[in-house]
């Protein structure tokens, strides 16, 4: 009979360490980057797979936290938006760059753009940008300063001023 | 906001996995968890215990032959769509699976995991009815296949029983010198479709051959247009669009009515589709 489990063993690292916790299975990778290993640079926002403000990269793929329960994770590399600041002060240059466009108002989506961002080659999406960031919500921006900011740090030139169609109407005609 | 306690096995063959799904009554199976999980969340799904497939070994497959493209149960969305050799044998695949959901979600959600949970508004069980897809199902009495026609039964329905799991798909090859065209409305892009369309054309000498239409998002399963094929068989565009229109309607007659939009929204514009595809499909094939 195969074994089944209402707690499980959980080895993953995270951000280059190594963490291993005893965790009950329905644990969402979300709450157990935040409130067991303690890093909560990852938010959850709402838990349901649309917002993105979860995203973390689960071997080197950007991934929803919270559509992932912890012991899934078991073996894997998660990266975190802590691994961006290598020694906890200096800004990587899209976070740089997300300071220096005003990309962000409450901060609450950043690590999920910052995060997805990280995830792909530039060269894949520099003509898809505003279809890689449709799965990230932000709430206060209006996208326009993100956007600013992907440019700036992609080194994307800036074709007149964006055309503020809004996120679904560009990437529906090249999706 | 937190899935409800449950039993969790991770098996190592499709036998395992049997065995396990056959040991309780409320059991379901998790592969890639981007439709199960949120479900989880919202406590709309609960089981005593939750069979993780993705360590099932040879269900991360995804092998093309003559019969098209097979894709295991495991086997990732955007594992498929990077796929070159898929993308060639079939390549409704690829022009499916860039409307389905995210980068995020695809990195997870696997494509038979969307078959098996047969939402109305989703892509790839309109691109199986439309590549005439065989659904391979293993269970307690050993394995069998159904053809996507007969696999949806209704909205989140299909004729996978209780201890039984999808294994594979397989997407068959359109005919040589097909043109598959998926497109949708929507809200924002990767979003569920408030009307969408996958057409398998094939033109000649100017003129619409054949054309296979699958609607989706607009009743409880995929639509097979029949009404709308027969009209576009030998239409070269270039008479009115009134016939085409009358046979969408037909093929319509039962519609999502909802507040996301109202049917006659769905109707008109999966109309819109099903003229703006086989335009287009015309428009190329006359292209040099």
């Amino acid at each position: 009979m195969i074994d089944t489990a209402r707690e499980a063993d959980v080895h993953v690292d995270i951000n280059g360490r190594s963490h291993h916790h005893r965790v009950p299975v329905r644990l969402l990778l979300s709450d157990y980057i935040r409130d067991v290993v303690g890093l909560t640079g990852t938010h959850v926002g709402c838990e349901h797979g649309y917002c993105g403000a979860c995203t973390v990269m689960v071997n080197g793929d950007a991934v929803r936290s919270c559509l992932m329960l912890a012991v899934q994770a078991h073996g894997a590399d998660v990266r975190t938006v802590e691994s961006l600041t290598a020694d906890g002060t200096a800004l990587s240059p899209m976070q740089q760059a997300f300071h220096e466009s005003y990309a962000l108002q409450c901060g609450f989506c950043t690590a999920g753009f910052l995060m997805t961002l990280e995830s792909v080659d530039p060269d894949d999406w520099r003509d898809r940008t505003v279809e890689l960031l449709s799965g990230n919500l932000c709430r206060c921006t209006g996208y326009q300063n993100i956007m600013a900011a992907v440019e700036r740090a992609w080194g994307i030139e800036r074709a007149g001023s964006r055309d503020a169609a809004g996120v679904g109407g560009e990437a529906h005609g090249d999706g | 906001m937190k899935p409800s306690a449950f039993d969790y096995a991770r098996p190592r063959s499709v036998a395992e996995a049997v065995e396990a799904l056959g040991s309780t009554e409320a059991s379901r199976v998790l592969a890639g968890g981007q439709s199960l999980i949120p479900a989880m969340n919202f406590r709309l799904a609960e089981m005593s215990l939750l069979v993780d497939i993705c360590d099932v070994d040879g269900l991360d497959t995804v092998s093309c032959d003559a019969a098209g493209v097979r894709v295991g149960a495991a086997a990732t969305q955007t594992r498929v769509l990077d796929d070159a050799d898929a993308a060639q044998a079939v390549p409704g695949l690829r022009a499916t699976l860039r409307h389905v959901g995210h980068l995020q979600i695809r990195n997870r959600g696997t494509v038979c995991g969307s078959l098996a949970h047969a939402d109305p508004a989703a892509e790839l069980p309109a691109l199986a009815l439309a590549s005439d897809a065989l659904i391979g199902i293993s269970g307690p009495r050993g394995r069998r296949e159904v053809p996507a026609a007969d696999f949806v039964t209704g909205p989140f329905t299909t004729v996978v029983e209780d201890g039984e799991l999808v294994t594979d798909a397989l997407f068959r090859r359109p005919p040589s010198g097909a043109v598959t065209v998926v497109d949708e409305v929507c809200r924002r892009a990767g979003d569920f479709a408030l009307a969408g369309l996958v057409a398998v054309v094939e033109a000649q000498d100017g003129a619409v051959r054949t054309a296979r239409l699958v609607g989706f998002g607009l009743r409880g399963v995929p639509t097979r247009m029949r009404n709308a094929e027969d009209v576009l068989a030998g239409w070269a565009g270039d008479h009115s669009i009134e016939a085409i229109t009358d046979a969408v309607a037909a093929d319509t007659t039962e519609v999502f009515d909802d507040t996301h939009a109202p049917g006659w929204y769905r109707r008109d514009a999966v109309t819109a589709l099903v003229v703006r595809t086989v335009r287009s499909v015309l428009e190329s094939h006359e292209a040099p």
